[in-house]
């Protein structure tokens, strides 16, 4: 097999599934501060999307403004629905379990009903292709792994470096102890989601123009997500890209050989394997 | 002679449970009620199952899947193999129970948040199995249709048939009593206590003595064995199995049902099965907004009655009783533990 076709697979795997960490980032981020899994972390995504096609498409902004106010609405969104709902389900799994459920059917039907069931296309907002040797690829795609590998950057300095960052971690590994050490748990917890959620946002919004826009678009980068977790380590950054990264390649080369039916299986069954191999994922804390 | 309050609990529990199942059809023949009320009995079987499973503190995402192996195991065994309906019921849930014992031993290394998403990664492949793989043998995407109904029984020199949605319904009465019986009989027991215990903290439990592992392995193989049977009678009743049968969608209700009517009792997903079926047959009326209104139903209970409904008499009582609500102590069994 020549290698460019190899590569250029990659390359294809590479670009959704930076994306798809992205909304594996939030999801952690989420579930080391909380305690919990949000299971409508898919519906956040799904009104990035929507954001993006009613600024983009409809109201005609040019993308990156867009893009930074599917951000912030996205994360605002969020930041309401932890204030009215999430906030009282710290650490209790199950009950947060059919809370983001219900959360999920409301957020789901309500964009049914607002925005109707049908597809909705958004124009591209980079068009061309680039060549490097044998290889191809869209600028479209480009960008879309280029803007997310940035907004990953920014969260690894953000978490890093700055005094909130740093309290956020403080809050993942003991919430107690950073509440006796002066931290604002309330806040950190607030504003944790709300960054969680505007991830998801920004994902919604780099795919956007990549795939059409609907009210169940968000099932599918969730699951993704999930593995990606899983894979890399839940609550971990670097575990979080690596997961992604592998994710992708298993699904490129799988695609390659296996077709695409057996690629959806490859996935979860990397999920069982890591599990049963290293149960805390590649770069999981205890 | 004075019963042992606990055991009191459990017997006119089973006795409301017998009564109430048996006794619809007395009420009423309309098919429409019979076939809710049959559902309901079906998903009862597999939520207090479920349960048993969660008040070890752990919640299997697979329980769908078991559901799944039962019922395309009983399929193929009637109609591949010509057997008896009465053969592959019980087969049919020890089937389940083979699968469950391996995937059981490796799904229970882990805990908490990666059980639940080992669980759920299995269930995905199950199904994807049934949809994509070996297609001949479970019809791929378009599923298994014209399952024969049970075939008639023979019993004190009286035919029995199973044709009907009346006969069909005291069919799973007996599947559900049965079950009922064994998981109330498990509840009021050893094995229910030291199921509290895990729950309430694994570790403590383990340090005096507990063998989790095994006790959760227990409760997962038990559960699944009902799960199978209960998967026999869905396909054999609805006459057409389906992957999406044994999906994300079924399993989620499973998991609500069981939550929002409370895992601290066994009786707790009596009561979320019932009342959330008939909840949901109401928002029909509702058509587009069913969902939006049913998720909001959802949110509001599980904020306003953690614990699940089944603790509602008991917080009313001590509301009567101290004249102001109790502080709730919050049962919640880790996801995240």
């Amino acid at each position: 097999m020549p290698i460019e076709l190899l590569i250029q697979a990659l390359l294809n795997g590479f670009a959704l599934a930076l994306v798809y960490v992205l909304v594996a980032l939030g999801l952690t981020l989420i579930f080391s501060i909380l305690e919990i899994i949000n299971f409508a972390h898919g519906e956040f995504y799904m009104l990035g999307g929507y954001a993006t096609y009613f600024a983009f498409a409809v109201f005609g902004l040019p993308y990156v403004p867009t893009l930074g106010l599917a951000i912030v609405a996205v994360g605002l969104g969020g930041m309401v629905a932890e204030r009215l709902i999430f906030r009282s389900l710290r650490g209790k799994a199950l009950n947060a379990f059919i809370v983001s459920l219900g959360l999920l059917w409301v957020l789901q039907s309500a964009a049914q009903l607002s925005f109707g069931v049908l597809d909705k296309s958004v124009p591209r907002a980079f068009s061309g292709i680039i060549r490097a040797g044998g290889i191809i690829i869209s600028v479209e795609r480009f960008v879309v792994m280029l803007a997310a590998a940035g907004l990953i950057a920014v969260l690894y300095l953000f978490l890093q470096w700055s005094r909130v960052g740093r309290a956020m971690r403080a809050v993942a590994q003991d919430a107690d102890g950073a509440a006796l050490q002066g931290v604002n748990i309330e806040f950190i917890s607030m504003l944790g989601f709300a960054i969680g959620c505007a991830l998801a946002g920004a994902a919604g919004g780099l795919l956007a123009p990549v795939f059409a826009v609907s009210p169940a678009m968000g099932a599918l980068p969730v699951v993704k997500a999930f593995i990606i977790i899983i894979v890399g380590g839940m609550g971990s950054l670097p575990g979080a890209v690596l997961g992604g990264l592998l994710l992708g390649t298993v699904e490129g080369i799988g695609a390659l050989f296996f077709g695409s039916a057996a690629v959806n299986i490859l996935g979860f069954l990397m999920v069982i394997l890591v599990l049963l191999v290293r149960p805390r994922g590649l770069f999981g804390v205890a | 002679m004075s019963l042992d309050p606990g055991l009191r609990r459990a017997l006119t529990g089973y006795g409301l449970l017998a009564a109430a199942s048996l006794g619809l059809p007395l009420l009423t023949r309309d098919t429409y009620y019979i076939d809710v009320a049959t559902t309901i009995l079906m998903n009862l079987v597999l939520t207090m199952s479920l349960r048993l499973e969660v008040s070890t503190g752990q919640l299997n995402m697979a329980h769908i899947s078991f559901v799944g192996i039962g019922a395309y195991a009983s399929t193929l065994l009637v109609m591949r193999g010509g057997y008896s309906f009465w053969l592959t019921l019980p087969l049919a849930g020890l089937v389940a129970a083979a699968f469950a014992l391996p995937i059981g031993s490796l799904a229970l290394r882990v805990s908490g948040p990666y059980y639940f998403l080992i669980t759920f990664a299995f269930s995905e492949v199950v199904r994807l199995v049934f949809n994509n793989f070996f297609v001949e043998w479970f019809g791929g995407p378009s599923g298994l249709v014209q399952i024969p109904k049970p075939d008639p029984l023979r019993l004190a020199g009286r035919e029995l048939t199973f044709v009907g949605k009346v006969e069909l319904y005291h069919l799973m009465c007996v599947i559900l009593l049965l079950a009922a019986a064994v998981l109330v009989r498990l509840d009021y027991s050893r094995f229910g206590l030291l199921g509290n215990a895990i729950r309430q903290s694994d570790l403590l439990a383990e340090t005096l003595g507990v063998w989790v592992f095994r006790y959760r392995l227990v409760a997962f193989v038990v559960g699944s064995f009902m799960a199978g049977l209960a998967g026999a009678f869905f396909a054999h009743s609805h006459q057409v199995l389906h992957a999406s049968d044994v999906g994300l969608e079924p399993m989620v209700l499973l998991v609500v049902f069981t939550v929002i009517g409370g895992t601290g009792s066994v009786w707790g997903p009596v009561v979320g099965t019932v009342v959330l079926t008939i909840v949901s047959e109401f928002m029909r009326e509702f058509h587009y907004y069913e969902n939006l209104l049913y998720g909001l139903v959802l949110i509001l209970m599980m904020l306003l009655f953690p614990e699940g409904l089944i603790s509602l008499p008991g917080r009313l009582a001590r509301f009567l009783r101290r004249g102001r609500p109790a502080e709730s102590q919050a049962m919640g069994v880790g996801v995240a533990s």
